[in-house]
């Protein structure tokens, strides 16, 4: 199932999403240039995603991915702060910055004492016949 | 008696646009029309013989962009009596089928009367079903908030001019459709982070409602926990959903709505009965569908439903009315505990999905009724207030500053955001973007009518887009392929309208069909997605 059938404008884009107090979720996207770059082997596969503390900009965290399928996620290194990423990809064995993200809130986790009951996913998630 | 708590009772009315005028029995059109019988005429007519009766409900309903634009979609509304005559026409055998069978029979009439009263009801307000919650609204018996334009989770939104948008557009479509400007915001999913403040209250929203542990994880400045409203730093009021009175009613496994009495949702006539009989009544496709005639009880909790045994309307209304109770011993319960640690009223907060009621709890509007009378008939010391109202009449609420959260599961985005779903945001973001950027660009130039026709229809298929729906679709695995492509639609007709407008060569007929389609949002005017906007 997952994937897209139409085609995207290919353009520069690299947007950093809260997923919960742990996890961030991050996916780029290329111009063709980079694409091509990025093909012909001019760009090396593995890109690297690090996330700076947006009020000092100090380094936080960085991974390793491969540059497809465009997506990943990120642990978060501390809950409560508001991130920002950023992909650099290596070219001539220099690591070189590709894209810049917007900046993101992580949530910090409840303690929450009880069971809850969220939303219809109760009546959802029970299987059909 | 005085009152010593305030209730409050949320009910969000939310469903995607769906609208497919060239087909005549789309299967996902029958979400609204399944919602109309079983929910919204339910809940409605409840309210409307409540304040007949001299019992003010004073509840707070919540009703989606999108689902107020299907409530007044014309050729929705034919399609509607279409189901409704068609399930009456079904009826009528299934009395002649169960005449011998006097458990079924009081079942199949127990139908006869809900599709009956949903035609009565339709045919009273000439389809509109948005008239009586008006003149509710009108009357001071309720209070009618809305939520973002599509339901968009906002903060999965990172441009501000995509939350701004969705804001705008929600706002006028309120004032269009209740000739009032709204003060109340739902927040999609209980979606809540802090960058949200400002956008609510430029577009005029007075209040918002969040979920339990927005306040918890301020509780360093939140005394009384989710007992009271508090606002915000830039003054937006917030009221914070009760977990424990959520819990009772929501939750299929500790709640009331899985009684053994109470009717099962997944065994239907649609499964159950002789294909050629029901074969009228399904889709063209002629696939065995649910048909809304459901005649057995939970019975138990074990998932088998060859197992299951009939239904019993008057079993399963005793247990409305035991359960009623129950809720309501609950509240005093919560009441005199705070009242007695701090000698103040609590406020509890109760939000629910509306169609939990009557379409998931077949019992949930009965049991809403039920709540309502027996505080009055009772006597009991405790008031039913509206949001405004209680707003109004309170002390200045104390300042907090809310934590990121929402009601999905788990309590933060991961209904929205995980590996079933996370491939559509590269659409949802292309679409934004390219509007943003484009309205930007033309938001200063003289238009002729076809491109900005082209650039309003761009605006809303970014819009819908955006819907929190398709996410939570793809997640639950239900109605998937559905839902993939429509937002795989919604993103692909925006770029390419945007497109068309650049390159000037719009396709009208195509953009005719569009605007046909998908034709919620009259007055939208797309300026309101550039950066510097007039809304």
């Amino acid at each position: 199932m997952p994937g897209l059938l139409k085609p995207l404008p290919a353009e520069d884009r690299l947007v950093l999403l809260p997923k919960n107090p742990g996890t961030f979720f991050i996916f780029w996207q290329f111009d063709a240039g980079r694409t091509e770059a990025f093909r012909s082997g001019a760009l090396q596969p593995e890109v690297e995603l690090r996330l700076v503390y947006a009020d000092d900009k100090a380094h936080a965290s960085s991974r390793r991915v491969a540059w497809q399928p465009a997506r990943a996620y990120l642990p978060v290194p501390a809950q409560g702060r508001v991130y920002e990423a950023a992909l650099y990809a290596q070219r001539g064995g220099a690591w070189e910055k590709l894209l810049g993200s917007n900046q993101a809130s992580a949530p910090s986790a409840a303690g929450q004492a009880e069971e809850r009951a969220y939303a219809s996913l109760e009546f959802h998630k029970r299987s059909q016949p | 008696m005085s009152s010593r708590a305030s209730l409050m009772f949320v009910l969000h009315a939310h469903l995607p646009y769906v609208n497919h005028p060239q087909d005549s029995s789309f299967l996902e059109e029958n979400w609204f029309f399944e919602a109309v019988v079983e929910t919204y005429v339910p809940i409605i007519s409840a309210l409307e013989r409540l304040s007949a009766e001299g019992i003010r409900p004073g509840v707070a309903v919540s009703i989606s962009p999108t689902l107020g634009a299907m409530l007044e979609n014309e050729a929705l509304e034919a399609k509607l009596q279409e189901y409704i005559e068609s399930r009456l026409e079904l009826i009528e055998k299934e009395l002649d089928r169960a005449q011998h069978d006097p458990a079924l029979l009081k079942t199949v009439k127990l139908y006869q009367k809900l599709y009956s009263d949903a035609a009565a009801l339709m045919h009273k307000y000439s389809g509109d079903l948005i008239t009586p919650l008006k003149a509710l609204q009108h009357a001071g018996q309720i209070e009618i908030i809305t939520t973002a334009a599509t339901h968009a989770v906002l903060p999965l939104l990172t441009r501000p001019e995509a939350v701004r948008a969705q804001l705008a557009v929600a706002a006028e479509d309120y004032l269009d459709r209740f000739n009032r400007k709204p003060a109340g915001f739902w927040l999609p999913e209980c979606a809540y982070e802090p960058r949200l403040n400002s956008y609510l209250k430029l577009s005029g929203f007075s209040y918002i409602f969040t979920e339990s542990h927005a306040v918890e994880l301020a509780a360093a400045t939140a005394p009384n926990g989710v007992y009271s409203p508090y606002r915000t730093s830039n003054g937006l009021g917030l009221f914070a959903r009760d977990a424990a009175s959520s819990r009772e009613v929501w939750s299929a496994k500790f709640g009331y709505p899985g009684d053994p009495a109470y009717r099962e949702f997944y065994r239907d006539l649609g499964y159950d009965g002789d294909y050629e009989y029901v074969r009228p009544y399904l889709g063209a496709d002629g696939a065995r569908r649910p048909l809304g005639l459901k005649y057995h009880r939970i019975t138990g909790a074990g998932p088998d439903l060859s197992a299951k045994q009939y239904y019993d309307p008057e079993a399963a209304l005793a247990r409305v009315e035991a359960h009623a109770s129950d809720f309501l011993a609950r509240r005093m319960k919560q009441t005199e505990e705070f009242y007695s640690g701090r000698g103040t009223r609590p406020l509890i907060v109760s939000c629910y999905d509306a169609e939990l009621f009557g379409h998931w709890w077949f019992e949930g509007p009965a049991f809403l009724e039920a709540v309502i009378r027996k505080i009055r008939a009772e006597r009991l010391p405790l008031q039913f207030v509206t949001p405004s109202e209680y707003l109004n009449s309170c002390q200045e609420p104390q300042e907090i500053s809310p934590g990121i959260s929402s009601w999905g599961e788990n309590g933060y985005f991961d209904p929205w955001v995980n590996e079933t779903n996370d491939f559509i945001y590269p659409a949802v973001y292309s679409a934004t973007d390219k509007m943003i950027e484009t309205a930007n660009r033309f938001r200063n130039q003289d238009l002729n009518s076809l491109s900005t026709r082209a650039l309003n229809q761009a605006a809303r298929e970014t819009l819908l887009a955006q819907s929190s729906d398709w996410a939570f679709l793809l997640y639950i695995g239900s109605h998937a392929e559905y839902a993939k492509g429509r937002l795989e639609d919604h993103a692909a007709n925006a770029l390419k309208l945007l497109s068309e407008v650049i390159e000037k060569r719009v396709d009208e007929q195509d953009l005719a069909r569009l605007e046909q389609q998908n034709s919620l949002f009259p007055r939208l005017d797309f300026k309101v997605f550039s950066s510097v906007s007039k809304f």
